[in-house]
């Protein structure tokens, strides 16, 4: 299921770089596309803005299929106060810059299943699916919008997995 | 050792997309799709001469072919069976109103609404190709981006199957109407920007470059009729392209209307079905057969499947 989880992640972090190379967050001294894996990084109290944060939720397994099938549910967070320029006045522009972002780098609804724990990664035989998204209502504290989707990621277990 | 394959369980889709070619009507000849040459098209970009009519919903198949048993013997048991009549249906819900879905979706011939009512066609100069269409300079200033254009040869008297290289109507007898051939054609256009003596179209024309006797005509819309004795026919592509890369394909060759001019409707919010909701054109389609080449045998459709890659087999 890991390889689901990272294949997936790498997947909306490439079409990201892809479609706005200028969406990016300095992490740990480094600039990279402004996306990332909660459970993969240090605690954090609030997710910082204008970024992608992908949080692992449920997780449901149907055994009785010629290949075991998983499916986990992932949750994508983000928030906007919008531009200093603009006084956070475009916060509503933001959030639908966003939006936007969220439903290209989803599309196709597919990837080809990685081995991201080698080097270099190694392609698997299956690929990772998932479905469309289900928008949550934004929510409004004081000049930070935010929303989420949740996306149910599935993917088929290979022999060695 | 590493396993380089794995089982792939029943392939899983979104939805299914539809895509229609004309059938010669005189020569009843068929559009053929190749699954081991064609397969792997592009799904936005099918090949020629497949025209994408986009995704559509409630796809349903009906085998319908009858099978009786040949029986022997007192009391009679069953000896073999034989099939005795072939015959299958189907249908499905168009997702778009243009003009080929709603010319699918009804039973007879489907018209264009030319304005002004006859008499106003303009010649099409020669040089046009299936998206730029040439006219003199007094012509092409008629006409503007937006404007939806129609072309096809004046009507001059034939009977039969009138319209080519897609037929969009049979005639028994002769008729008056200078514009007949324009009003049925399927050769309809979106104009997106004019040239001093040229009409730049949105899409080719689904009939390819204008003949040399064409002419071309403003169009409003369409409209259609419940009745009339024309079916419409056309061979038929539907393909699921599911999760792992696999492709289902349902080919039908010969695809006749059945029925007619039928809507459904979709409520875009569940939770409130008074609300707005989405017309859909309802297509329903008579598979007729043909002769299948390979071995003489008369059938109705193919259903092709492509595995995925490393999948068992």
């Amino acid at each position: 299921m890991q390889n689901a989880k990272d294949s997936f992640y790498m997947a909306l972090r490439t079409r990201l770089a892809s479609i706005n190379p200028g969406h990016t967050l300095l992490l740990r001294g480094t600039v990279r596309p402004g996306i990332l894996v909660e459970e993969a990084e240090a605690p954090f109290s609030q997710i910082p803005s204008d970024v992608f944060v992908l949080r692992w939720l449920g997780l449901g397994v149907d055994l009785e299929l010629a290949s075991t099938m998983s499916a986990e549910e992932c949750e994508i967070l983000y928030q906007t106060s919008g531009t200093q320029s603009f006084g956070g006045l475009d916060r509503g522009r933001s959030m639908s810059a966003l939006d936007k972002e969220l439903v290209t780098i989803l599309q196709p609804f597919n990837t080809p299943k990685f081995n991201y724990s080698i080097q270099p990664p190694a392609p698997m035989l299956s690929q990772v699916f998932w479905d469309e998204p289900a928008f949550t209502t934004a929510t409004i504290q004081r000049d930070r919008l935010s929303r989420s989707a949740k996306v149910m990621v599935y993917s088929y277990q290979e022999q060695g997995e | 050792m590493t396993a380089n394959w794995f089982a792939a369980p029943a392939p899983i889709g979104r939805r299914v997309r539809a895509y229609f070619a004309p059938i010669n009507r005189v020569t009843q000849t068929p559009v053929l799709f190749d699954p081991t040459a064609q397969s792997d098209f592009d799904l936005n970009s099918p090949p020629a001469p497949w025209i994408d009519l986009g995704w559509i919903q409630g796809f349903t198949r009906e085998a319908c072919s009858k099978t009786s048993p040949v029986l022997t013997g007192i009391p009679a048991g069953t000896l073999d069976q034989v099939r005795e009549t072939l015959e299958a249906h189907v249908s499905f819900e168009f997702l778009s109103w243009t003009k080929l879905t709603m010319a699918l979706a009804t039973g007879s011939q489907h018209l264009n609404l030319l304005v002004p009512a006859s008499g106003a066609a303009v010649t099409v100069l020669a040089g046009s190709t299936a998206s730029i269409v040439q006219l003199a300079a007094t012509d092409a200033e008629k006409f503007q981006a937006g404007s939806m254009i129609a072309i096809d040869a004046d009507y001059n008297g034939q009977t039969g199957f009138v319209g080519a290289p897609i037929s969009g109507a049979y005639l028994r007898g002769a008729l008056a109407d200078v514009d007949y051939i324009r009003r049925v054609t399927f050769n309809v256009g979106l104009v997106t920007s004019v040239g001093p003596t040229s009409l730049n179209l949105a899409e080719p024309l689904p009939g390819g470059a204008p003949t040399a006797d064409a002419k071309l005509q403003a169009i409003t819309g369409f409209v259609d009729r419940e009745g009339g004795s024309f079916y419409q026919e056309w061979s038929a592509l539907f393909v699921i392209a599911a999760a792992q890369g696999e492709r289902i394909f349902f080919h039908y060759p010969r695809l006749q209307s059945v029925a007619g001019a039928k809507e459904t409707y979709s409520p875009l919010d569940a939770k409130h079905k008074s609300g707005l909701s989405r017309t859909l054109l309802k297509g329903e389609f008579m598979a007729l057969p043909i002769t299948d080449a390979l071995d003489g045998e008369r059938v109705l459709c193919y259903r092709s499947f492509l595995p995925a890659a490393n999948a068992l087999i």
